[in-house]
């Protein structure tokens, strides 16, 4: 299966590069101001908290919370071959929002449910997505309960 | 309430689908429709603030180009203004301000949106470029209305909103349209209509979302004893202005069931003018969605948070009702040409205040309040209108 091109390619520069190159790697990343700890997303090259430009790169666990979605039937042109897709905006645990898309069902998808991220293989680059998170140690516990 | 400004003129060429006449054709004609409804000639104005159009029109340099069209020299400023779908607002403001801090004593407010020549899909590839990061946004196909459909969805789950509740504000909206002579969307809907429309952005549908629109329109504004002395007129009596500081989505995560920048722009508003929310004899807002309309009710004050759903279904913003909300029928039934959608909001006012507003006029409306918006309501501008021999 030839390699997805993305319609809409993000630009890379120099300071983004980690980045995207992190997903590649399955890492999503992002900056943190060493001087007042503010994590930013997307990564800036100065903190947009306190305006220092001494921030150093981070990776983030890519687990959160599905703060909202919604699922775009209609489309610019260039997305209209996607469609339909569903937008999210997560609430990373490291207390940060990012939107982005989650790949489960519109019926399987409820506000506030776990979601963990997933990496989208496309070029020029690779994308971060969403999925529910199906977290083993839930079910395990509830069998633990059984008599 | 002392008036800053007062309304002295308006003219605009009713919302829909503009083909084969151009810009400057559409533009002059309301111009000219305002500048005689003001009893005025050209020769009385002292300032142009133009709407900037947007990329699809043709002539670049429009305002400048305007002035050459209508052999009309200017002594206090001519220029273009642009902060997406707030520019119209924009340009409001700053004909106000020319005449309140006394550079002008007349100012026109005008601007034209010509854009339905041009297909959606790619109407939409420039709009989300507008409405989101290049870079961290736009590759995930996001698109204007998808940032306000994550406000419902939110909404919905917080608060319990049913669909049928939100399906209340497009119905009410068309009622409205459809005794406004401007207003594009003028066949009735019923809440099935709006539940069994096609999908936009789930749970947004087509009927919940605005259409695409050319209009053009003009506000003369001048100097309160200039408008005394001219007869009819509304005065501007305060303003409120916020941006959070945001661009669509902070990284910080913040509420979407409000939006703080209209809670804070309205409350400078109402400071200013001396009133409450309560005081509003009815609100014009630039609401592009149901549940932008919704949101925003609650945001400026009309209805406690969590209610706006159960106010509309209630007829409580209708004509008629407590408080009517966009008695033009609003974006998504007037039609939604978006640089000059708050212009639009300024005329319907001003035609409520001076109670030309034939069948959908508020009874004894006395003030009013007018919005616009730019993002995810991440900034607000609000003016406050009155006439005072109106208010009760
Ligand atoms: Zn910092």
């Amino acid at each position: 299966m030839p390699t997805e091109q993305l319609a809409y390619p993000p630009r890379m520069t120099e300071f983004t590069a980690p980045f995207w190159d992190g997903l590649r790697e399955g890492r999503l990343s992002t900056t943190q101001c060493t001087s007042c700890a503010e994590i930013s997303f997307p990564p800036k090259p100065l903190c947009p908290g306190c305006w220092s430009s001494d921030v150093t790169w981070i990776d983030l666990r890519g687990t959160g919370t599905l703060r909202s979605y919604t699922e775009v039937s209609a489309a610019p042109s260039m997305f209209a071959h996607e469609v339909p897709y569903t937008l999210c905006l997560v609430d990373l645990d490291e207390g940060v929002r990012c939107l982005s898309r989650v790949r489960n069902a519109w019926d399987e998808l409820v506000p506030d449910a776990r979601v963990e991220v997933v990496f989208r293989e496309a070029e020029p680059a690779y994308l971060f997505e969403f999925v529910l998170f199906a977290d083993p140690s839930t079910s395990t516990s509830e069998e633990q309960e059984l008599p | 309430m002392e008036p800053v400004a007062s309304v002295v003129g308006i003219g605009a060429l009713p919302v829909g689908k503009y083909v084969d006449v151009l810009e400057h054709e559409m533009l002059a004609q309301a111009l000219v429709q305002a500048v005689t409804d003001a009893g005025l000639s050209k020769e009385d104005i002292d300032a142009l603030v133009f709407a900037l159009p947007r990329p699809y029109c043709e002539q670049r340099y429009f305002g400048t180009f305007m002035a050459g069209y209508l052999d009309m020299p200017v002594d206090d400023i001519l220029l273009e203004v642009l902060g997406n779908g707030m520019t119209g607002g924009l340009a409001f403001d700053l004909a106000v301000d020319r005449v309140a801090s006394g550079k002008a004593k007349v100012a026109v407010a005008l601007g034209v949106n010509r854009e339905m020549h041009v297909p959606t899909g790619e109407h939409m590839h420039l709009s989300m470029r507008a409405v989101g990061d290049v870079d961290f946004h736009v590759p995930f196909g996001v698109t204007p209305i998808a940032w306000y459909a994550l406000n419902a969805t939110r909404y919905m789950h917080e608060y319990g909103l049913t669909r049928e509740q939100l399906a209340s504000i497009p119905v009410k909206n068309r009622r409205h349209a459809m005794l406004n002579p401007l207003a594009q969307m003028r066949k009735e809907i019923s809440i099935q209509d709006v539940l069994d429309a096609r999908q936009i952005v789930r749970p947004l549908g087509l009927l919940d979302v605005p259409p695409r629109s050319d209009g053009a329109v003009a506000i003369v504004v001048a100097r309160p004893d200039i408008a005394r002395s001219l007869g009819r007129h509304v005065d501007v009596v305060s303003r409120g202005f916020y941006h959070e500081g945001i661009h669509q989505v902070s990284s910080r995560p913040t509420d979407l069931t409000t939006f703080e920048s209209a809670r804070i722009a309205s409350g400078k508003a109402y400071e200013g003018a001396g009133i409450t929310a309560s005081d509003l004899d009815f609100a014009e807002v630039y609401a592009p969605c149901s549940i932008v309309e919704l949101i925003l009710t609650e945001s400026i004050g009309l209805f406690p948070r969590g209610t706006g759903g159960e106010a509309a279904a209630a007829g409580e913003s209708s004509i008629g009702g407590r408080v009517p909300v966009s008695p033009s029928g609003g974006l998504a039934s007037r039609g939604h040409p978006p640089h000059v959608t708050p212009l639009y909001n300024v005329y319907e006012a001003v035609e409520q205040l001076r109670g030309e507003a034939g069948d959908r006029q508020v009874v004894g409306a006395g003030i009013g309040a007018v919005t616009a918006e730019l993002g995810d309501y991440n900034a607000t501008l609000m003016h406050i209108l009155s006439r005072p021999e109106n208010r009760a």
